[in-house]
């Protein structure tokens, strides 16, 4: 084992004006001061202060926020899920029912006749997400999922699903375009 | 016998010995497609190309025999970059719609590609579009772009059904399998060719979309469509069961099962009776127990034992026969014994029994030949005759096709003093389902057994309990469970000891092991299966399954 080396500090003494506390209190007054009056300021841009008003005043979400979820939809206008149950099978929660059922269009082949999420019983937790194959259920919706007054309100349907769903960037049935490796 | 060295390993094997099938021997399982050990060998696919040293050839092991001195190599490098080609070029027109594609999860070009190719696509061209959802027959439907050609599918229809409906049609990529013009794939194992197909481009009808593998649990069980008693995998989600699929056994059904007695899955779940009823009431077990206790009690007092009878089931395990032979014997003190069970139907060469009841043999293992058990007409007769006042009836099958017959029975039955049903149908809809095992619905003018019976108790399926079915050569098979008996039903051994206990006989077991061996007797394991004839075991994965290449489903 090495020497340790003991570094002394000295604290500093305070000075007359500090033992009295009289202008100490004075400057600490004055800073408690200047965030009062800049905080009634009419102005909100002016005030520093962090609070929202909620609900009054709609909160802004990060881009990655998790919402309510959305079907995607196809061109169209149908909906992108395949009902392929990677979802519902990766979901912890096991909150995500789907029946699959065969498309009249023969170029579909397989759709969900049934898709309902749980949102009470949803975690929130993203996965759905991540191993949709195609793109075809998102929580970007930046709506988030508010109280229900009734339990049926909380399955959400496939349309309600599809009410907030776009159109996915991701060409359907993959691009042809070759990795450059 | 010849001597061949497989990854530096050594095995003496029979002439003729494929190298596939030395090096399963030898536990190296070489990844393959066209290969079924049921079937001829065409050597089309390449998947299966190992090393031969002095060969400058790749060779397939499915197809080549080996020869003394041989050293072949299945993992070299040479050889995991060929499959690894041969991957690349069957995937250059798969559509690898995985998504929508029952096969995933059990692809063999999915576990192979996750093996072996593992890379991006390197094509550069639009893929050659093929037929999509093309029904081939009532029950299979073909997809042209995942089908790999592996030709499984017309070699089964060519050798195993013997019914050649199915060829390969067009050239190079344009190939795709059809049957000749004018035929459909409509035999009695068509979809056997749903399970050879080592991709998803053959499917069942029924099972479309309906599950994903993944999901599915499977319970090793036998099918109770017919008294050949084809092994099978149960598989079910949910307690639901969601299909059959052959489990292999060379002694009885091979790698194959038939049609019909897949849907026969659908008797586990439509028409069941879901309560114990006394009368019109439904009632739970503790009243129907007591009301059975009270009714019999009464009958055995008022009614001669030759006045009792007893209706047994082919359909229910040895394990419930065993207890219907006690029952009989200790609380209703009768030997009026009578078959019931569904009535006869089609049959073929390969697997199909025109008996559509799994145990028949069984009663005769149990009750020590089938002396003992009168035929149903003679059933009639008794009742008509006015011989019989008391009827415990196992199941709500009347044995016979013949209507005349049919309703003879049901009007004696509404003559009887007390009428026990213990039965896993409501008999609402009729026998036999049609053949997709749907059930027409019974004309409900006539009264069904359960609405006539004084007492009606919920009967589990072969799903619900472990059991032992003796099929028609004798070999006894034990069926294990799925799930928890459904709705309010218990398995019939449990009935019967629940009513025997409760009529002052002790009768119950407290573990199906207890009866087992007091069945089986002298039978030193009882999980394992026997023959009647012999009583000797006979293993029901056969020795040999170990050591041949896996039939890749
Ligand atoms: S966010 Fe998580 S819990 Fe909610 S549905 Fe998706 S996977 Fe299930
Ligand atoms: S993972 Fe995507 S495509 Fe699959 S079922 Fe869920 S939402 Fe549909
Ligand atoms: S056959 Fe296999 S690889 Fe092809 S789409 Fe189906 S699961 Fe995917
Ligand atoms: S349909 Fe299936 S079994 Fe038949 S050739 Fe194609 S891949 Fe092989
Ligand atoms: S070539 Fe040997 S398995 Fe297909």
């Amino acid at each position: 084992m090495g020497e340790v080396n003991v570094k002394t500090l000295k604290q500093k003494d305070r000075t007359f004006w500090e033992q009295t506390y009289v202008t100490e209190f004075i400057k600490g007054l004055g800073v408690t001061m200047k965030h009062f009056f800049t905080n009634l300021s009419p102005n909100k841009e002016d005030r520093d202060t962090r609070t929202v008003e909620y609900p009054d005043e709609p909160r802004d979400y990060p881009d990655r926020y998790r919402g309510r979820h959305r079907l995607m939809v196809r061109d169209d206008g149908q909906v992108r899920c395949v009902a392929c149950m990677c979802c519902s099978t990766i979901c912890p929660a096991d909150c995500i029912h789907i029946e699959a059922a065969e498309h009249d269009d023969p170029s579909i082949e397989k759709y969900p006749e049934t898709f309902v999420i749980d949102q009470l019983r949803c975690i929130a937790c993203g996965m759905c997400v991540e191993a949709c194959p195609c793109d075809a259920i998102r929580m970007d919706s930046g709506v988030h999922v508010s109280a229900f007054e009734d339990r049926e309100e909380s399955f959400h349907d496939r349309e309600t699903l599809m009410d907030l769903g776009g159109q996915s960037m991701a060409e359907q049935g993959g691009d042809h375009i070759p990795s450059p490796n | 016998m010849p001597k061949v060295t497989i990854n530096n390993e050594e095995i003496e094997v029979d002439d003729g010995t494929t190298v596939m099938e030395a090096a399963a021997q030898l536990g190296y399982d070489i990844p393959h497609f066209c290969y079924h050990p049921a079937l001829s060998i065409p050597a089309n696919c390449r998947m299966c190309l190992v090393e031969v040293e002095d060969n400058p050839d790749l060779q397939p092991s499915c197809h080549m025999p080996v020869n003394d001195g041989m050293e072949v190599h299945t993992e070299s490098e040479r050889v995991v970059k060929a499959r690894k080609s041969v991957l690349e070029f069957i995937l250059v027109n798969h559509p690898v719609d995985c998504p929508i594609c029952d096969q995933a999860g059990e692809c063999k070009l999915q576990d192979y590609y996750m093996a072996y190719d593992a890379q991006e696509s390197r094509l550069r061209t639009e893929k050659v579009d093929g037929v999509k959802v093309y029904p081939l027959g009532p029950e299979v439907v073909y997809d042209g772009e995942r089908c790999i050609l592996c030709t499984r599918c017309v070699r089964f229809c060519e050798e195993i059904t013997e019914t050649d409906e199915l060829t390969t049609a067009q050239r190079g990529d344009h190939t795709e399998i059809r049957t000749f013009p004018g035929q459909e794939l409509d035999n009695n194992y068509s979809m056997c060719t749903v399970d050879i197909c080592p991709v998803g481009a053959l499917t069942a009808r029924d099972f479309r979309f309906k599950c994903r593998v993944w999901l599915m649990n499977t319970t090793d069980s036998v099918c109770t469509g017919c008294s050949q008693g084809c092994n099978i995998h149960l598989d079910h989600f949910r307690n639901e069961v969601q299909r059959y699929r052959p489990r292999y056994n060379p002694d009885v059904n091979d790698y194959w099962m038939c049609d019909p007695g897949r849907y026969t899955y659908k008797e586990v779940h439509q028409d069941r009776l879901e309560d114990p009823m006394v009368g019109d009431n439904v009632v739970n077990w503790h009243a129907a127990t007591q009301a059975y206790v009270s009714t019999m009690d009464e009958a055995l007092d008022t009614f001669e034992p030759s006045e009792r009878a007893m209706v047994l089931s082919p359909q229910v395990s040895c394990e419930g026969l065993h207890q219907a032979r006690r029952f009989a014997d200790e609380v209703l003190e009768t030997d009026r014994l009578y078959m019931g069970g569904k009535p006869g139907g089609e049959s073929d060469d390969l697997l199909m029994n025109a008996d559509k009841n799994p145990n028949r043999r069984g009663i005769e293992y149990v009750f020590g030949g089938l002396e003992a058990v009168d035929s149903f007409e003679s059933l009639v007769d008794a009742m008509e005759a006015g011989e019989i006042r008391v009827l415990h009836m196992m199941n709500k099958h009347i044995p016979t096709t013949d209507d005349a017959l049919r309703a003879r029975f049901v009007d004696a039955v509404a003559d009887l003093d007390l009428f026990v049903l213990q039965a896993m149908h409501r008999g609402e809809m009729v026998f036999p389902p049609d053949h997709r095992g749907d059930f027409p619905a019974a004309d409900l003018d006539d009264p069904t057994l359960v609405e006539l019976a004084d007492i009606a108790l919920p009967s589990s399926s072969h799903a619900e309990q472990d059991g032992t079915f003796v099929n028609e050569d004798g070999i006894a098979q034990p069926f294990s469970q799925s799930f928890k008996p459904l709705y309010n039903s218990q398995p019939d051994w449990q009935i019967f000891g629940r009513l025997g206990d409760e009529m002052g006989h002790s009768l119950s077991y407290r573990r199906l092991a207890d009866l087992r061996e007091e069945m089986f007797g002298d039978a030193e394991d009882d999980a394992k299966p026997k023959t009647l004839d012999d009583k000797q075991s006979k293993s029901r994965a056969p020795a040999d399954a170990a050591t041949q290449p896996t039939p890749a489903e």
